[in-house]
């Protein structure tokens, strides 16, 4: 409520003779407040309007991935790792199975790539798309929701056509892909590749994307209240996001143009066209600008990927029981909630020996208690809404 | 790391250059292990090599912090494959936010005594990363201005990740992929591994 502001500021400073009493205030918001995404607890101590000394709360949802992966088959790991970020599932099995593919030195077929890419893209443009319509509905404009949701539904009904999981694909292999088609001895018979239509519907569900987009950056941007709420709300700046970590589009609204996919190699984005959209001054209202210009980004990476596959098989050839060898290796990937990354320590079992999972959503909210320092209470949901955090990625 | 993906394999040689620039910079030993540069240094050089990371190298951005547990007394999981040091491995990764370049910092700590400097005045991420370590490890980081607990709550006892921790619901109950595991087609002249090797994973 950046209006409000230079009115409280005005106020404050004209001489009021009648001193109001503020005491401090201790507010609980959450654990299960619909803008937390999740379950997350914040506890902060209220002085009139304004919070300060914001403690947030988290482990809700602790599943102890790490621990399990240390019991786990790689195989068996891909199953738990789509569940880290659940709103872009996809996308959080790539950097996972690159990382098991570095160390057992495989060379993944170019069509399998392609395939992850496009699929990768997919996820990026739902995850966001979650985005555009829970933020302004938790500004108070509930339209946007129904065209973004609609569109959404459209590309997880495309994953799960080849997947068999909206959410949960488990669509990777260490050495490629697999569609999913009948199950055990089935599996054989049938051609081994995505179900026929899916390029053509996909494209065709870019087209309808590309076009939401334009619907909801009308109805938004000409939104007074939403750029009221937005606009020099919740400031971040360079230096205070890159030492808490802080990554993906919350940095880019920032104004650094900084996007793993151009500098990582774990997919071949270096084949294709795209920019890296970023904000102006880092508020809530970059952040919103920001996902919304990486839909159109990554419509456009879909359909160049379309038009430039290359055929060939799905899966390069693996040992029935995969065991990795020793060795260990970082590998991150940009995804939408930004840098997810695995640290793969092999002993050279058929599972990991140690696995650290750098999620992007935990460091993304650490910022929170330096962020929401002195904000109106108001504002707490417009900004932490803003970051687009989930809590399964935060928890893991 | 380069901008292009297809010379991974064959740039060995600029990301060695970059390893063997951090690890004389910082005061360490540097390798490139499957494209990471790792950098290993001596415990009481932790703090200070971050701090010359972020302000010689330019590596600004706080990636991630976190322990591995070294032992071959495991209770959970497979022990390494060979003979190793008794002792927890520290390790944290930082980039830039240009090039992309990054690196991995390694040191060793003992387990008698698992104390480290905090690391929250050069990287203020740093300070979730390793109160998240501290419980799950039992590592303490001297001079953290609130080394409470993240995850666990407060009654929980032991610390998970160690790898003398068991997996209690594994202890209960078997873990039932193992025992209804199905055979592999054609795969009746050879034992099925995941079975055999492993019965309580």
């Amino acid at each position: 409520m950046a209006l409000d502001q230079d009115l409280v500021r005005h106020l404050s400073e004209t001489s009021v003779s009648v001193s109001l009493e503020t005491p401090n205030m201790t507010l609980n918001i959450g654990p299960q407040h619909p803008s937390t995404h999740g379950v997350l607890r914040l506890v902060a101590r209220v002085d009139g309007e304004r919070a300060f000394d914001v403690h947030p709360v988290i482990g809700y949802m602790h599943r102890g991935y790490e621990k399990l992966s240390e019991v786990r088959t790689y195989p068996q790991i891909t199953t738990l790792v789509n569940r880290i970020d659940w709103v872009s599932g996809y996308a959080n099995e790539v950097p996972f199975i690159v990382a098991a593919e570095k160390l057992m030195q495989i060379e993944v077929p170019e069509r399998a790539q392609f395939i992850r890419l496009i699929l990768t893209e997919m996820a990026r443009i739902s995850s966001h798309l979650v985005f555009m319509a829970s933020y302004p509905l938790e500004l108070g404009a509930a339209t946007p929701l129904f065209f973004a949701l609609r569109e959404r539904e459209r590309i997880l009904d495309l994953l799960e056509g080849v997947t068999g999981g909206r959410f949960h694909p488990n669509f990777n292999r260490i050495g490629g892909v697999k569609p999913a088609y009948g199950s055990g001895s089935q599996t054989r018979k049938l051609p081994q590749d995505l179900p026929a239509g899916f390029f053509a519907e996909t494209r065709d569900a870019v087209e309808h994307v590309l076009g939401v987009a334009d619907e909801i950056e009308s109805l938004v941007a000409g939104n007074e209240i939403i750029l009221a709420r937005t606009k020099g709300v919740g400031l971040l700046p360079v230096d205070v996001a890159v030492s808490h970590g802080v990554s993906g589009p919350n940095l880019r609204a920032s104004g650094v143009a900084f996007d793993l996919r151009k500098v990582e190699s774990y997919l071949p984005y270096h084949r294709f066209d795209f920019e890296i959209p970023t904000g102006a001054v880092g508020d809530c209202w970059d952040r919103w600008w920001v996902r919304l210009a990486e839909i159109r980004q990554s419509a456009r990476i879909i359909q160049q990927a379309i038009d430039g596959i290359p055929s060939g098989p799905l899966q390069a050839k693996v040992p029935k029981v995969i065991k990795v060898p020793k060795g260990e290796t970082y590998v991150r990937a940009e995804n939408p909630k930004g840098e997810m990354g695995y640290y793969l320590v092999s002993e050279g079992g058929q599972g990991p020996y140690r696995l650290k999972i750098r999620s992007a959503s935990f460091s993304n909210i650490s910022i929170l208690p330096w962020i929401l320092e002195g904000v109106l209470v108001p504002d707490i949901i417009a900004i932490m809404g803003s970051l687009d955090f989930v809590l399964g990625d935060v928890d893991r | 790391m380069t901008s292009s993906p297809s010379e991974t394999e064959t740039t060995v040689h600029p990301l060695q250059e970059f390893a063997d620039r951090v690890a004389k910079a910082v005061g360490g030993a540097g390798e490139v292990t499957f494209g990471t540069v790792k950098v290993k240094v001596p415990v009481e050089r932790w703090v200070e090599s971050h701090r010359q990371a972020r302000d010689d190298l330019g590596l600004v951005f706080f990636s991630w912090l976190s322990a591995v547990d070294w032992t071959v007394d495991v209770a959970v999981g497979d022990p390494p494959s060979g003979e190793v040091v008794d002792r927890f491995e520290m390790l944290t990764t930082v980039a830039d936010v240009g090039e992309g370049r990054r690196v991995t910092f390694s040191t060793d700590l003992s387990k008698d005594d698992p104390v480290i400097s905090s690391l929250v005045e050069v990287y203020a991420g740093a300070n979730w990363h390793e109160r998240e370590a501290s419980e799950m490890f039992g590592i303490q980081f001297e001079g953290h201005p609130d080394l409470t607990r993240l995850y666990l709550v407060d009654s929980f006892i032991g610390n998970p990740l160690r790898k003398s921790y068991p997996l209690l619901s594994r202890e209960v109950k078997p873990w039932p992929g193992t025992v209804d595991v199905e055979p592999m087609p054609g795969s009746a002249a050879e034992p099925s591994e995941p079975s055999e090797e492993n019965p309580e994973a």
